[in-house]
């Protein structure tokens, strides 16, 4: 239920979310997806989200590496936050990346060699995870 | 007697297994203790995250004489005036994850008795070490220079102090200066950093309004990293200020001298208004004193773990280590943290180890809204650490493009700070 509702708001987002810089500051998690997203996530709303079930610990250190740059907090400072989100969001984004139908270089130079358990480790761990407040 | 073999035999590998897997607890020791020698993004990364994974499992020792860490990335930013020095100085917050931090330089290794000598003489008692003191200068390297004639011609490639009498010296330039830049040979802390410092100088000079200022490049490398960005960039941002030579074109670097701010070349002799020398660089010297390291000056490892490849018990990682394709940069240095404090964990508290995964990401700035970047993702391969994706911005790239990159260098910038020191 959480997936459909995501997927619907991630039809809605702005095409230019995809090229231009995702301004957020006080937005909702959901927005953040849908703003990293772009409507390639469309996709994933056709997609049978399938039961996610990644290794929560396998996560928290495959996450190490995320957290270079996308801090653990869930604050924006010029790059997307990626802790709150729905597990299957998370899953296709980072597979696309991995299967280079998402642009950014560094990310799919991180995604390359992730496998689909490790992609679905870093979904669990961080969709596990609230953004801070304070 | 077979028998009785056998059951002793049985015995014992019962234990070894049990060994591995909870090598502290089974043998009933107080909790089993990590020092870490180097507060930088190598060192204060793996105290941290072996502190806050471990749950207190495992006694955590930062000793770094700093309060507060003035990082060496962004450190050009400073000099080119994108941001503050304030802002690019922290304080550590970990003790919050129970990392006890000693205020004070580590003065030698002692392997057999695994023992750390501190400044004051103390010692402290280790199971595992991570030796990350990130590198030296080597201030013979350069003819007519010295540690001393760095107060005349400033190399600011360690920060603090240094970058800030360069910074003091760039403002003070008048329209029509000259600064030579000697460019280190490899390898070196952050490839592209050099290009990246001409970059943010430039930037001022020209904000000044200079119009006749230049600087000039004497390199001992034939070609650097992102070399073409540089090239691009500096002939669209300040035609005719950046002259780069390489050793064809000056034919070597023959000495420099503080006194007369002259830097002689094999074809000629150039008198500088300031001079930045950046040497040849090594891994720090604790590292070299403990035998660490090997006849590159820098310290071998085992590519699966950063494990020195030296001694079982000590791990060195950052710009001291020998990281194969890994470049030495502040990012591949938090990176391999992560690998260490896991590998320490395991060995210390038998918690879960996973394969070592290391990545990198080095942006530049050539000016405002103008920052490229290069990357890559490696992996222990035939003992050393392999490139298995890489990537470099492209010449001719569209400003939007530079622009998010410029975004994000701000952003990992901020990401990177809040997951080493906070």
């Amino acid at each position: 239920m959480t997936r459909l509702a995501v997927s619907a708001r991630v039809v809605t987002a702005p095409v230019a979310a995809a090229s231009g810089p995702v301004v957020l500051a006080a937005v909702t998690a959901v927005a953040v997806i849908a703003a990293a997203a772009s409507p390639v996530a469309v996709v994933a709303a056709d997609r049978a989200a399938g039961a996610v079930k990644g290794d929560r610990e396998l996560g928290q250190y495959l996450s190490s590496e995320c957290v270079t740059c996308h801090q653990i907090s869930g604050r924006y400072d010029g790059i997307p936050p990626i802790v709150g989100w729905p597990e299957e969001s998370f899953v296709e984004i980072l597979s696309e990346y991995r299967d280079k139908k998402r642009e950014n270089q560094v990310m799919r130079s991180i995604a390359v060699k992730f496998s689909d358990e490790e992609i679905a480790a870093l979904a669990a761990y961080f969709g596990s995870l609230k953004p801070r407040t304070d | 007697m077979i028998a009785v073999t056998r059951r002793v035999f049985s015995v014992a590998s019962l234990a070894g297994v049990a060994a591995v897997a909870f090598p502290a607890v089974l043998r009933g020791q107080a909790k089993p203790r990590l020092v870490v020698i180097g507060g930088g993004p190598a060192g204060a990364t793996v105290a941290k995250y072996v502190a806050k994974d471990s749950n207190g499992a495992i006694d955590v020792t930062l000793v770094e004489p700093l309060a507060k860490f003035v990082t060496c990335f962004h450190s050009n930013l400073y000099l080119g005036d994108f941001r503050s020095w304030d802002s690019i100085a922290h304080d550590y917050k970990l003790d919050a994850y129970g990392v006890k931090h000693v205020r004070q330089a580590a003065s030698a290794i002692d392997r057999d008795k695994k023992q750390v000598r501190l400044a004051d003489g103390s010692t402290l008692d280790y199971d595992r070490l991570v030796v990350a003191p990130g590198i030296d200068l080597a201030f013979d390297s350069v003819p007519g220079w010295s540690e001393e004639a760095a107060e005349v011609m400033p190399h600011a490639w360690k920060p603090g102090p240094q970058t800030q009498l360069l910074k003091t010296r760039l403002d003070a330039l008048q329209d029509g200066a000259t600064i030579v830049m000697v460019a280190p040979p490899n390898p070196y802390r952050c490839p592209p950093g050099p290009y990246e410092r001409v970059s943010c100088m430039a930037a001022v000079l020209k904000k000044k309004g200079h119009s006749k200022s230049r600087i000039v490049v004497v390199d001992p490398k034939d070609r650097f990293s992102k070399m073409a960005l540089f090239q691009e960039g500096w002939q669209a941002h300040y035609p005719g200020m950046v002259e780069w030579m390489d050793p064809k074109m000056h034919g070597g670097l023959k000495s420099v001298d503080p006194k007369t701010g002259t830097v002689v070349t094999d074809l000629e002799t150039i008198k500088a208004d300031l001079v930045n020398v950046i040497p040849k660089q090594m891994a720090g010297k604790i590292a070299r004193d403990a035998g660490l390291a090997n006849g590159t000056g820098y310290c071998p490892i085992d590519p699966a773990t950063m494990k020195s490849a030296q001694d079982p018990n000590i791990f060195v990682l950052g710009d001291a280590a020998i990281a194969g394709a890994m470049p030495k940069s502040a990012f591949s240095a938090n990176s391999q943290a992560k690998v260490v404090a896991l590998a320490v964990r395991g060995e210390l508290t038998g918690s879960r180890v996973f394969p070592a995964r290391y990545a990198n990401t080095c942006w530049s700035v050539i000016a405002a809204d103008d920052t490229v970047k290069i990357g890559g993702r490696y992996e222990p391969k035939d003992g050393a650490i392999a490139e298995v994706e890489g990537f470099v911005s492209k010449t001719g790239e569209d400003k939007d493009v530079r622009r998010q990159t410029s975004e994000e260098n701000m952003g990992w910038y901020k990401g990177i700070v809040a997951d080493i020191f906070a």
